[in-house]
């Protein structure tokens, strides 16, 4: 049945139609879980507020197993689906650089707009901050290029790699998670406990 | 704790744990059979002997010859070019690589044609792709190609064509001289080009 | 902390919706509607059992009524079929086989211990349908050698063809490497070039085995 587009059932032309329909909603669920506000994501860096954590993790591990299910109900082929390759240098550096612009400006690319969406003068700087950026890596590209290429490893997946299942690596990761929202869980409690005048 | 959160993690490590419990899908069902029964009531899957000899004498770059009969008879005797892989050994590493082989026309030969079809239908089932079977098989290429039989006169101009066609072909294949008056071998060039609307009769 | 989180009512709802997806799901699994009981390597091997054949001689039996256990499916197409086919068979053109009722037909009868028997122009012709059913397991369904082509030009007398082989393919009727070497001379005498075919022929005795 699926992947949809692939497979032809829904033309191609559709695409951006498609993209502008999950951006939307995306925006909503980014917005109504509290995510415009710089104080939710930065308070992972703190340990006051995880729950930019959680919910992302809660919504990675639910992918995985629905995914999974589906493609065993035959509703999606995995093997169609389009795997990013992975260029480890690059990959290590961008992260790295990603989780600095979070704790410093209080938003992701996502967040920023939805957080522009609610009038919020920070995001409009924060925004034009990321044009910069992308301008900037876009000039100094042929100084970077080897560094952006480095290391690749191609369209692999992390079963690939270790020559297990699919479904072995989402039951540990499932476990991961599920601790680290445990973790995370009495690290807010303590922390909180000093900062009680904090209020959302 | 809040109980909804007990809740939650239990159903995720439940449904996770299910996960490693699914069967793995097998793989050797690469084609199904309705469409595995389609390709077989296609005609096209079959090239003629006549067809075969055309490519060869043209160097067809694209033709990949596979002689599926036994290596002692591979060994003795077999269309130029073509590659031995055994009925018995058709799952083997060795013709995976001959098999997989992309953007060629893939021709099955034996000694009749019901060797190669069998070979066809296990190799399609298996998902290889530009697979053919020489229609009549040596058998036929011997009676057609190296021994053409003239047609009786009052067949069609076409068979003559064919017929003058074959023998070239013979001269070619077993570098015998024609009997026919010499000369012979540069008309055939002509033949060859109109060859697409000759008919090809035979087996 | 956000008060969604702890709302229950919020999450009994995505709990719900979650679940019933899975179970929805799990229950619409139709495995492929037709499944491969053999492997290919079990498939390599079916190809040299005796008992998928039908020779040309055993019919006699089956027409004759001797055997009566068996079915005879014309898989040519209808117009082949009309010009001429065996006495008592049944017209399914190649592209149906695989139809829904056919099938589930197919399976009645084998439950039931028929054998069907199927047949095109030549071997060739039914190969592919007949090796079709059998990988998908039905091992009722046996093809005569020599198909149709053959039948019409031995059908009065059936009995004859125990010792002939013009229906049996597969062995090579040339030398080969003699012919192509000794071929400048066209001399036409294909006769003696035929190799001696070794043929190992059932025995005349054994009537079909009905035991499918």
């Amino acid at each position: 049945m699926g992947p949809l587009i692939p497979l032809g059932q829904i033309a191609t032309g559709w695409d951006f139609v498609i993209a502008l329909l999950i951006g939307i909603a995306f925006g909503f669920i980014l917005e109504s879980t509290g995510f415009s506000s710089s104080r939710n994501i930065a308070g992972v860096f703190y340990g006051y507020n995880f729950v930019v954590l959680r919910v992302f993790f809660t919504a990675v591990i639910v992918a995985m197993i629905g995914l999974q299910y589906f493609d065993y109900m035959g509703w999606i082929d995995l093997n169609l689906i389009y795997i990013l390759p992975t260029y480890v240098n690059s990959m290590i550096i961008g992260s790295v650089l990603m989780g600095l612009g979070f704790v410093l400006g209080g938003f992701c690319p996502g967040t920023s707009y939805t957080a522009i969406a609610i009038g919020k003068l920070d995001a409009i700087v924060f925004t034009a901050g990321l044009f910069l950026g992308i301008f900037m890596f876009s000039e100094l590209f042929p100084l970077l290029e080897n560094l952006y290429y480095g290391e690749s490893l191609g369209n692999v997946t992390i079963s690939e790699i270790l020559g297990v299942s699919n479904g072995l690596i989402t039951f540990l990761f499932v476990i991961v998670a599920l601790i680290a929202f445990y973790v995370t869980w009495l690290i807010e409690k303590r922390v909180r406990n000093r900062i009680t005048e904090y209020k959302f | 704790m809040n109980r909804n959160y007990l809740l939650l993690t239990a159903l995720l490590i439940i449904l996770s744990g299910g996960l490693l419990f699914l069967p793995e899908k097998s793989d050797i069902n690469r084609e199904n059979p309705e469409d595995l029964m389609w390709d077989i009531v296609q005609p096209t899957r079959y090239l003629s002997t006549d067809k075969v000899a055309k490519m060869i004498i043209e160097k067809d770059p694209l033709l990949l010859l596979i002689d599926v009969r036994e290596d002692y008879e591979f060994e003795e005797f077999t269309l130029p070019g073509a590659v031995n892989v055994p009925f018995d050994s058709i799952l083997t590493d060795y013709a995976d690589e001959i098999l997989s082989i992309e953007d060629v026309n893939t021709v099955l030969i034996s000694n009749d044609d019901i060797r190669a079809d069998q070979a066809w239908v296990i190799a399609k089932r298996l998902g290889y792709k530009n697979i053919y079977v020489m229609k009549g098989g040596l058998n036929c290429w011997i009676t057609t190609i190296i021994q053409p039989v003239e047609p009786a006169e009052t067949s069609p101009i076409t068979e003559f064509e064919l017929y003058k066609f074959r023998l070239g072909a013979s001269a070619y294949f077993t570098g015998a001289e024609i009997p026919e008056e010499s000369g012979e071998k540069k008309k055939l060039n002509v033949t060859r080009r109109k060859k697409e609307t000759v008919v090809e009769g035979g087996c | 902390m956000h008060i969604h989180e702890l709302n229950p009512k919020k999450t009994i709802i995505a709990l719900s919706v979650f679940i019933v997806v899975i179970v929805i799901g799990l229950s619409s699994i139709s495995g492929p509607r037709l499944e491969y009981k053999l492997s290919p390597a079990e498939t390599i091997e079916l190809i040299t059992w005796e008992e998928g054949y039908v020779y040309p001689y055993e019919l006699e039996d089956i027409l004759g009524g001797v055997v009566d256990t068996v079915i005879l499916i014309d898989i040519r197409n209808n117009f082949d079929f009309s010009r001429g086919h065996i006495p008592g068979a049944e017209n399914i053109s190649a592209i149906e086989l695989l139809n829904e009722e056919n099938i589930s037909r197919l399976k009645k009868l084998k439950k039931e211990g028929m054998c069907v028997m199927i047949y095109g122009d030549s071997q060739l012709h039914a190969n592919g349908p007949w090796m079709i059913y059998r990988q998908l397991g039905f091992n009722n369904v046996k093809l005569l050698l020599g198909g149709y082509d053959y039948y019409a030009q031995w059908k009065d007398n059936l009995a004859d063809t125990y010792a002939e082989d013009g229906y049996l393919l597969g062995m090579p009727r040339h030398d080969y490497a003699d012919v192509a070497a000794n071929a400048g001379i066209f001399d036409e005498d294909d006769g003696d070039n035929k190799k001696p075919l070794n043929i190992t022929r059932r025995k005349k005795t054994t009537v079909v085995e009905g035991g499918c």
